[in-house]
């Protein structure tokens, strides 16, 4: 097996330093997006109560806080394109299905997150001064920026759920969805998260040295640690099949950690709140790293199975590589700056390469390719043909190709098959019989000055304008005769020889006359 | 294909990365790497006892530069990722899996960037005054890790356009140092402080409050500037050009001015000439110190600037040919040695598609015309709107789309082959028929209806 047949076999590290450095990279991105996301809320809400007591409060400390987002926001983002690329390569499986079935709610984190950084960058910066605008800038920005989690624990609840894929993509999301209480109870879990960790940082940081903010961010962080107690332990119910005792072990942990938070945090506790210090990183680390075991549980059979199946195709399609690759260096090779490669390219498959009209797929054609070689008009209208092509032919147009390309290929079509050669001269005079056939019949479409009349027009493909197309002599004979199939040029054989001969004239007189290259 | 097909009906695939993508490149180049490129060197003058002006101006744009670069800079950025991810998951996917490290590494250069811009910004009031130098230290190891970040990301972007010794190769070094390597990195970085500079004349010619005699200087350090970022860019760009393989450079007409500019020779040169003209103007308007010109010459140069922006991407983009990935994956995410494996034993395409869209009800031959659209053609073409199927077939007949199905590649140069069975292929020809019939109908009706 040649590894290049399949690129997603290439690993560029063993599974385990891979899941390690997920680890290591989702959790600082997920430090930040709670501190952040916390921070949002808070401020929002402190500004929100502020206002309801008072018309214009001072926001000076919640300024301090607002400002602080910028900078987490900024973190969050960046730090974020780390576990993106591992989960890309590590679980590339689950990960690349559930973004595409998730698609339109993923591609609308776009919008979302810009909507909502630059609306509470206005809020952070308006709060102070214009109190509407910061009235409105806050909750819009806020409410858009709480939709992103939504979105991420969704799309991670999904791809942990191999066996729901095939039932989302026939039926969407919709309230019976039977993993639709985890996905709550998850989004839930990291808004309750964002408050207790966003109060836990401006606790240590915006409010260190002012008592009454601190009280403040403790009641708030003593609350939502109560909270998350209780959705945790709802979320667990959820996930309670897919226990292992490692994993109850971590949570336990986190539990007991959680506990001893709260212990501290009472409201008669003389406890340095220091030590939540080291028991929130603890309670973060135990709970990432049990969500993170779940995850690679769930997600690593169908990784697996994946994985063999592109193996497998690898040995497949090997034998082919060479041909592959051969191909591809004749493409790379192949400039289009010329009419010879555009014709052979372009042309041939239908005109064939003597322009007889018997290229390799003209077989295909219902009505029959063009014969180049008998073909005689001017450049200009060549060039409109096969700028626009033939309405109801196969002739595709080739506006693809620039002006300096259609001129190219129009020099190979004069050089190979003379297409822009003089038509010559009426060899004698025509019939009186054959100019009343002409009139009577051909001049319905062609019209009496050889153009096109207006049913001729409104036929698909419709008459060419013979002032400025013609055939040769014998061409045109065998056109009149047997007529052309597949379009409204009908045979007529039934005209005696000397009219089809003097038809034949008259059509190549018109080009003829106006003498034109 | 392993994953579902994803394609953006009516505005196409292409056009929405395109939308984000501009974007990005706008604020990462023209703002991240050239405005503050300039803020820093402004700030910097102030410390060497130039005068307080220079970084009363750099104060002044660094609060919206941060606050632009940290929201729609880094979140378009990261769109790149969301949309090809939904779009291109094989591609993407396979492009992760060659260039994980340089990938992986340049989110530390990513991460030091930010935090440096973020330290900058938080201590300027603090640090301006007392340690400017460390300030101007900080600064300039900013300008010095986003030229570091706009390195490592170029191997992978240049990657794509030239090709010419990693299929054979397979070695990562080959991938990676690929020949435009070198000329996109100071095409980008050129760029991008061209774009800066012209910003910060912009905002000094219209919004700088001091004396004349500093609002002269100050433009005039922009013109010098613009002047020289113009030539390094347009020195880069003649090299990266020359180095881009010809096969992929001969439709660029046509990748940029649509098929109607595209057969008006002179155009695009004309324009681009014209263009520059203007940019070299807006330098030496600069340079002559009146804000008078600048004021009225920034504006056509920016939006010009962009109009380049969009050139080159669009350039990037399209002279890739019929491949995601060349030598690897077509656009329509097929490998070409599957696409070789299946062509040569006329293998049906619908059995390999693990995902077929059954949401619409649609009658079985139908749903299955549409996913070998979708995985045939609906990378470049959606069925209605912008590029099309039904407005490019119209008028037709259903013979000839089936032959133009089976040369593709040959038709033009940068089509994907159709990959499927003989059956396939007269499926998909009924389905397009179809609708570039109904094209017509509208059409036809429409016209009535005028």
């Amino acid at each position: 097996m040649q590894q290049w047949t399949d690129l997603f076999l290439n690993m560029p590290l063993p599974e385990n330093w891979m899941k390690g450095l997920l680890f290591i990279t989702f959790g600082l991105h997920l430090l930040f997006v709670l501190l952040m996301l916390g921070t949002a809320i808070l401020s929002l809400l402190f500004f929100l109560r502020d206002l309801l007591r008072q018309p214009s409060p001072s926001q000076h400390w919640n300024e301090h806080v607002a400002h602080s987002h910028m900078g987490l926001k900024s973190l969050a983002v960046v730090l974020g394109v780390a576990p993106l690329l591992i989960m890309q390569v590590s679980h590339s499986q689950a990960f690349f299905t559930v973004t595409v079935l998730f698609s339109y709610s993923w591609l609308a984190i776009i919008p979302l997150l810009i909507t909502a950084f630059l609306l509470f960058d206005a809020f952070a910066h308006k709060l102070g001064s214009t109190t509407w605008l910061a009235l409105v800038c806050g909750i819009v920005g806020v409410a858009a920026l709480l939709t992103v989690p939504a979105i991420f624990t969704g799309a991670l609840a999904l791809m942990e759920r191999p066996a729901s894929w095939a039932d989302f993509a026939a039926h969407g999301v919709s309230l019976d969805t039977d993993w639709m209480p985890h996905w709550v109870l998850r989004y839930l879990h990291i808004v309750g998260a964002a408050l207790a960790f966003g109060a836990a940082f401006h606790l240590f940081y915006s409010a260190k040295n002012d008592a009454p903010k601190a009280v403040l961010l403790r009641k708030w962080l003593i609350g939502a640690l109560a909270v998350q107690a209780i959705i945790g332990f709802a979320l667990l119910a959820t996930i309670l099949p897919q226990m292992s005792s490692p994993v109850l072990t971590l949570i336990s942990l986190g539990a007991l950690a959680l506990g001893s938070a709260l212990w501290i945090l009472r409201p008669d506790s003389t406890a340095a709140a220091y030590r939540l210090l080291a028991l929130l990183p603890l309670i973060f680390v135990t709970m990432l790293l049990a969500r993170q075991l779940l995850q690679n549980e769930a997600m690593a059979p169908a990784q697996a199975e994946a994985t063999a199946w592109r193996a497998q195709k690898a040995a497949e399609l090997a034998p082919f590589s060479q041909k592959a690759l051969d191909a591809f260096a004749v493409k790379l090779r192949t400039v289009y700056d010329n009419g010879d490669t555009i014709y052979d390219g372009a042309c041939e498959p239908c005109h064939g390469l003597d322009g007889r009209g018997v290229g390799s797929e003209s077989h295909r054609l219902r009505i029959p390719a063009t014969d180049l070689a008998a073909l005689r008009i001017d450049r200009d209208y060549a060039y409109e043909m096969i700028r626009d092509g033939t309405p109801g032919t196969g002739m595709p147009y080739f506006r693809m190709f620039d002006r300096e390309k259609i001129d190219a290929l129009l020099d190979t079509l004069d050089r190979r098959f003379s297409m822009f050669a003089a038509t010559p001269p009426p060899p004698r005079d025509i019939s009186p019989d054959s100019l009343e056939v002409w009139i009577a019949a051909c001049a319905k479409c062609h019209a009496a000055n050889g153009s096109v009349t207006a049913s001729g027009k409104a036929m698909q493909p419709p008459p060419p304008d013979f002032r400025r197309s013609s055939v040769t002599h014998e061409r045109a004979l065998k056109i009149i005769t047997e007529g052309y199939p597949g379009t409204g040029m009908p045979a007529y054989r039934n005209q005696p020889e000397k009219i089809r001969e003097d038809l034949a004239i008259i059509s190549n007189s018109f080009r003829a006359a106006h003498n034109k290259n | 294909m392993n994953f579902p097909i994803l394609h953006i009906p009516v505005v196409g695939d292409g056009m929405t990365i395109a939308l984000n993508a501009v974007l990005h490149v706008c604020i990462s180049h023209g703002l991240a790497i050239g405005l503050m490129g300039m803020v820093v060197l402004f700030q910097t003058l102030t410390w060497k006892g130039k005068g307080q002006f220079w970084a009363d101006i750099a104060r002044k744009v660094l609060g919206p530069l941060v606050v632009i670069t940290t929201s729609i800079g880094a979140v378009t950025g990261v769109g790149i990722w969301v949309l090809t991810g939904s779009l291109a998951p094989e591609g993407i996917g396979a492009l992760i899996h060659l260039f994980f490290w340089p990938w992986f590494i340049e989110w530390f250069a990513f991460t030091a960037e930010v935090i440096l811009l973020l330290y900058y910004y938080y201590n300027w009031e603090k640090l301006i005054t007392t340690r400017p130098g460390k300030l101007a230290a900080i600064g300039w190891a900013y300008v010095a890790t986003s030229f570091v970040s706009a390195v490592l990301i170029t191997g992978i972007l240049g990657f794509m356009l030239t090709p010419q010794g990693w299929p054979w190769a397979r070695s990562f070094t080959e991938a990676y140092f690929n020949p435009t390597f070198a000329p996109q990195c100071f095409l980008r970085v050129g760029g991008g402080f061209a774009m800066g500079t012209l910003m910060m004349m912009g905002w000094i010619a219209w919004r700088f409050t001091g004396t004349p005699l500093e609002r002269g200087r100050a433009l005039r350090a922009c013109g010098i500037a613009l002047l020289l970022s113009v030539a390094v860019t347009a020195a880069a760009s003649y090299v990266y050009f020359s180095r881009v393989p010809s096969t992929y450079l001969t439709h660029w007409k046509f990748a940029v001015a649509t098929s109607y500019l595209s057969q008006m020779p002179d155009f695009l040169p004309a324009a681009n000439v014209g263009a520059v003209l203007v940019l070299v103007l807006a330098a030496l308007a600069a340079m002559a110190r009146p804000p008078v010109l600048s004021r009225l010459l920034c504006i056509p140069a920016l939006l010009l600037s962009i109009c380049f922006v969009m050139e080159f991407e669009r350039v990037r983009e399209f002279v890739r040919g019929p491949y995601l990935m060349p030598g690897y994956m077509h656009a329509s995410q097929i490998t070409l040695v599957e696409s070789e494996a299946m062509i040569a034993e006329n293998q049906p395409l619908l059995p390999r598609l693990r995902w077929v869209n059954t949401s619409d009800k649609l009658p079985p031959a139908t749903q299955a015309a549409r996913a070998l659209f979708a995985a045939n053609c609906g990378v470049c073409h959606a069925e209605s709107g912008i590029n099309g199927i039904d407005q490019r077939l119209a008028g037709r007949s259903a013979d000839g789309i089936n032959a133009m199905l089976g040369i593709t590649q040959r038709l033009a140069p940068y089509m994907t082959p159709f990959v499927g069975s003989e059956q396939e292929r007269t499926l998909l020809t009924e389905y397009l028929f179809q609708l570039s019939s109904n094209y017509s109908r509208r059409n036809q009706q429409a016209t009535r209806e005028k």
